[in-house]
């Protein structure tokens, strides 16, 4: 029971920081920015402990609470914590404390309700992503829009009110039709199976006939794929991210972006595996031709934000590609490389916003030869850079070498039996490699190295708290690159689970006969496909 | 019947009865009147308390067979209701002093009360009337500038015609089924003559002038614009709920088929697409809500299409959800000395700086009219979807949804003005009144228990 109070106590700190803000008087800016940083320092201890305590060995929730809700429809507050959810939990703990430090000089505006928005939004991502209910997954997911819409309409940039609406009527767009799919797919749960639910774990079992699987599956993918962004719904993140305050793009490129894997991987595939199957080849192209689209765009940027903007929605193509593949190494190495990305561009976007606040302009061309004029400042700036490439022994190079992997071990038995545009995608995935090293080079070069200038000079280095800030996620990428074996081992039995559930045909089987607790993942998937047998093959690894 | 009975059946109509002849006598009596916002509130506290008693306890009784009943879901309804006109009229001291508003106030609610507990369609007619005609004189009441007059006589003359058209499709009834009692209505539904189809679609054409649905939404903008605050408040939340809870006595429980569905579901469709494209263009604060609540009139009569009882649950969560968050809207409104200043929206430009806590009252009342969760809005359009596409409408349902998705534009724009633009002029001084922050706070607390705990609330409905 204390063990539920725990992940409940991660949940709630924001709320209770919100409600310590509101007695703060709103002139006492240094106060506010304490409470609001302890706070969620306090919440990062927690998240911690539970992450310490977090058993590998059992399928299926840990420190799970289930409180009825709606009684009347179904609706329980079920909250848990599993290999799904376990690291982007830690992830989002774990950057929440570097938001709020990371913006004490650069919000001189609306300190209160700034913070209070942090919080708000910290709150609505750890929800979605602790939320073991459809209802309450939804209710979350939507609750993110609103803290967003005023973090970068408020505190952005020129055109940031035309951004702040961009992003929530894109976002709101994909969740009008989720919402009619979240509705259709409970009441057909409660007419094949008579049990009225909005748990997971009993959706799990719902039999759909694949053209309504297909139709479902568009609805929940549209929501998540504007999320990701994958092309062609990305337009909105480069506005999102140019206009929005440093705090508004790290926990955009953080943690947001990640709703949108995250729901692929917990609710669109394994709902949907005959239909996921069906598409594959669609979300495969799909997800490459982020890759690679991304990578050129953020080729030919010279704003320093909208680079690595178009880097995530390349980063974030791997991680479909990862969990489409539904190979284990592939699984594993998406939910890497979703952790990865998050503190990569988080650290990147923190060091703009550095820059930023002492020279006031994002151009790539105004600056040259930081290196000499900042030496600090480089030394963490190309780390991240490398970081961001791929370099082996930082997390970059887990996650995509993974994901690569995955995908190869997957679309090579396809490849034997006769389909080649698998395997082709495959390959094309890994030109996505050479151009984040074409682009992340040319801007540390640009950046870095050449005739020193900057405007605004003299310039000061960094200070403790920014060093304190990067250092950490400095330590956290290279923890992550050295020894990511621990990580993979809290996510392993979700990663099985994921691919018995979306590499298993649902249309055919009795309802009851699969296993949703985890129990008996070990057991080899069935089918005859090659999606499958390739999936059995990464089991073995 | 014992006069007993008689008098427990009804008490929420005679304590209501009991106020309006007070206020008379307070405004006979003295020269200068005082005490009539004080007697309101008592009177209808007291009603909703009453009828809230009738609900909790189970009490059903036939006080005049055939013509009127009282059944616990409809005293819950009226309590409801009753409760929502508790703001209103404390949000009532900025515009109007002692005087007429409060009798025709707490007559208008007679009438609503009356119509719930209707069983035959004159007491039906007499009720939904009594509930009428006050609002014509409340809207004259402020009377501000020349376009009052014209948006009353608007008002009067369509709904003159409503309450034509409504008569004509009972006479049809009457003169199909030779019984005036409400039953006629649903046999009608069911039966398929065309004498029944055509009554049946003349009552349904009735309700949805009274619910400014498109087409028959002209009146709407103009009178919720010309009308005062309260009056505005009144008549998006109260009015509307009675009219929707009219044709919710109507309809009951039958199960409806083509061509009424198509009726029942494109109308309100073309409303809600149209109420939230027109509202996006809209600088006066009320005629955008006048727009939003064509829209949320559309949603309403999309409960319709869900099958037997949970018709009764989507619409009073529905009308309550959409009623508190309308009034904690009009509760936060800032007051300014003139009364077209305070209706202009850019009135509310930079309202955080100035009141943060007003400011975010209102936010979260358009968040929640706009449907986006955590708030009631969203708990109450999810209850209609599901039943829409659980009666099989899904594609009424989906298209219902991406009605409502082009609403979420105007209300978070409402948003912008107020947190993300610079105060606008010098900012009037006038405070805020006690009552009308008091009005916002009770507001508040229902839109908190609203989002915490619908599902408690539900398991009364």
């Amino acid at each position: 029971m204390d063990d539920a109070l725990l992940l409940n106590v991660v949940l709630y700190l924001p709320v209770v920081g919100i409600v310590l803000l509101t007695l703060v008087p709103a002139a006492a800016e240094g106060t506010i920015r304490w409470v609001t940083f302890w706070v969620t320092v306090a919440q990062l201890a927690v998240t911690a402990l539970l992450y310490a305590r977090f058993n590998a060995e059992i399928p299926g929730l840990q420190f799970a609470s289930a409180v009825p809700w709606i009684a009347d429809w179904g609706v329980y507050y079920r909250i848990g914590l599993d290999g799904y959810n376990v690291l982007l939990v830690l992830l989002t703990a774990f950057l929440g404390p570097l938001v709020v430090a990371g913006a004490f000089t650069a919000i001189r505006k609306d300190v209160k309700l700034f913070y209070a928005m942090v919080l708000l939004i910290q709150f609505a991502m750890l929800g979605t992503f602790v939320a073991q209910d459809l209802f309450l997954f939804y209710l979350f997911w939507e609750t993110m829009l609103i803290p967003m819409f005023l973090i970068i309409g408020i505190w952005g940039g020129e055109r940031r009110i035309y951004a702040t609406l961009k992003f929530v009527l894109y976002t709101a767009f994909g969740s009008i039709l989720m919402l009619a799919a979240v509705i259709y797919l409970v009441l057909s749960l409660n007419a094949t199976t008579g049990v009225t639910s909005f748990a997971f774990t009993d959706l799990y079992r719902s039999q759909l006939s694949l053209p309504v699987q297909i139709a479902l599956l568009c609805a929940f993918g549209l929501s998540f794929a504007i999320k990701v962004p994958m092309v062609p719904l990305h337009t909105w993140l480069p506005d999102a991210h140019v206009e929005a305050p440093t705090a508004g793009s790290v926990i955009l490129a953080g943690v947001l972006l990640k709703m949108g894997t995250y729901g692929f991987m917990k609710l669109g595939f394994p709902l949907f595996p005959d239909a996921t199957r069906a598409l594959t080849p669609a979300i495969m192209t799909l997800a490459v031709v982020s890759i690679v689209y991304g990578a050129c765009l953020a080729l030919v940027q010279n704003d320093i934000k909208k680079i690595i903007a178009y880097s995530s929605i390349s980063h974030l193509g791997y991680v479909m590609l990862g969990l489409v593949s539904l190979d284990l190494l592939g699984i594993q190495g998406a939910v890497i490389q979703m952790v990865s990305h998050g503190l990569v561009a988080a650290g990147l976007f923190l060091m703009v916003g550095m820059i930023y606040e002492r020279c006031h302009t994002r151009d790539l061309a105004a600056y040259g030869g930081l290196a000499r004029l900042l030496p600090v400042y480089s030394v963490f700036f190309m780390v991240l850079t490398l970081a961001s490439v791929g370099l082996p022994t930082t997390s970059g190079f887990t996650g995509e070498f993974l994901v690569l992997l995955g995908t190869f071990n997957a679309t090579w038995p396809q490849f034997l039996l006769g389909d080649a545009y698998p395997l082709i995608m495959a390959a094309s995935a890994v030109t996505g490699v050479v151009l984040g090293a074409l682009y992340m080079l040319r801007l540390a070069q640009g950046f870095l190295y050449g005739e020193a200038k900057a405007p605004h000079m003299p310039l000061a280095d960094l200070g403790l708290r920014e060093k304190a800030i990067l250092a950490s996620l400095v330590i956290a990428i290279f923890a992550l690159g050295l020894f990511p074996d621990e990580p993979m081992r809290k996510t392993e039995l979700a990663a099985k689970e994921f691919q018995q559930l979306a590499g298993t045909s649902r249309t055919e089987q009795v309802a009851g006969a699969i296993p949703t607790t985890g129990a008996h993942m070990s057991a080899e998937p069935g089918g005859i496909d090659p999606m499958t047998a390739a999936a059995g093959r990464g089991d073995r690894q | 019947m014992s006069w007993l009975d008689l008098f427990v059946a009804m008490l929420p109509e005679h304590l209501l009865l009991v106020g309006i002849l007070v206020l008379i006598g307070i405004e006979t009596a003295w020269t200068r009147p005082r005490g009539a916002l004080a007697v309101s509130l008592v009177a209808v506290a007291a009603a909703a308390a009453a009828a809230a008693w009738q609900s909790v306890t189970g009490y059903s009784a036939t006080p005049f067979a055939g013509q009127f009943a009282v059944d616990p879901a409809n005293a819950l309804a009226m309590a409801i209701v009753l409760a929502l006109a508790l703001p209103v009229l404390l949000m009532s001291r900025d515009d109007f002093d002692n005087g007429p508003f409060y009798p025709l106030l707490l007559s208008s609610l007679y009438g609503f009360c009356l119509l719930l507990s209707a069983e035959s369609f004159l007491t039906l007619f007499l009720g939904l009337e009594l509930m009428s005609i006050p609002v014509y004189v409340l809207v004259l009441l402020s009377f501000r500038r020349p376009e009052s007059a014209e948006a009353a006589l608007k008002y009067l003359v369509l709904g003159g015609t409503a309450t034509a058209m409504f008569l004509m499709g009972v006479s049809l009834l009457y003169g199909g089924s030779g019984s005036l009692a409400l039953e006629a209505f649903a046999i009608g539904l069911s039966g398929g003559s065309p004498m029944a189809l055509a009554a049946v679609i003349l009552v349904l054409l009735s309700f949805f002038l009274k619910a400014a649905i498109v087409p028959f939404h002209a009146w709407a903008p103009d009178a919720y614009e010309s009308a005062s605050i309260p009056v505005t408040a009144y008549m998006a939340t109260i009015i509307k709920a009675g009219a929707l809870l009219a044709a919710l006595r109507l309809f009951g429980t039958t199960p409806i088929d083509r061509p009424i569905v198509d009726l029942l579901a494109l109308l309100p469709l073309v409303s809600i697409v149209w109420g939230n494209l027109t509202a996006m263009r809209q600088l006066s604060f009320r005629r955008m809500i006048a727009y939003s609540s064509i829209a949320h009139a559309g949603y309403l009569f999309y409960a319709f299409l869900g099958d037997g009882p949970g018709r009764f649950q989507a619409v009073v969560f529905y009308l309550l959800a959409y009623g508190v968050m309308n009034l904690l809207a009009f509760a936060a409104l800032p007051p300014a000395d003139d009364d077209a200043a305070r209706d202009r929206l850019d009135n509310l430009k930079g309202l955080y700086q100035r009141q943060p806590y007003a400011a975010v009252m209102i936010g979260i009342a358009m968040l929640s009219l706009a449907g986006i969760p955590p708030f009631p809005g969203f708990v109450a359009k999810f209850l209609i979807f599901r039943n829409v596409i659980a009666a099989g409408y899904t594609a009424y349902a989906v298209l219902g949804l991406i009605g409502s998705y082009l609403g979420i534009y105007f209300y978070l724009r409402v948003i912008q003005f107020m947190f993300m633009s610079p105060v606008e002029g010098a900012a009037n001084g006038r405070a805020y009144r006690v009552l009308a922050v008091s009005a916002g706070f009770i507001c508040l607390a229902a839109a908190i228990v609203l989002s915490v705990l619908p599902g408690w609330v539900i398991g009364f409905m």
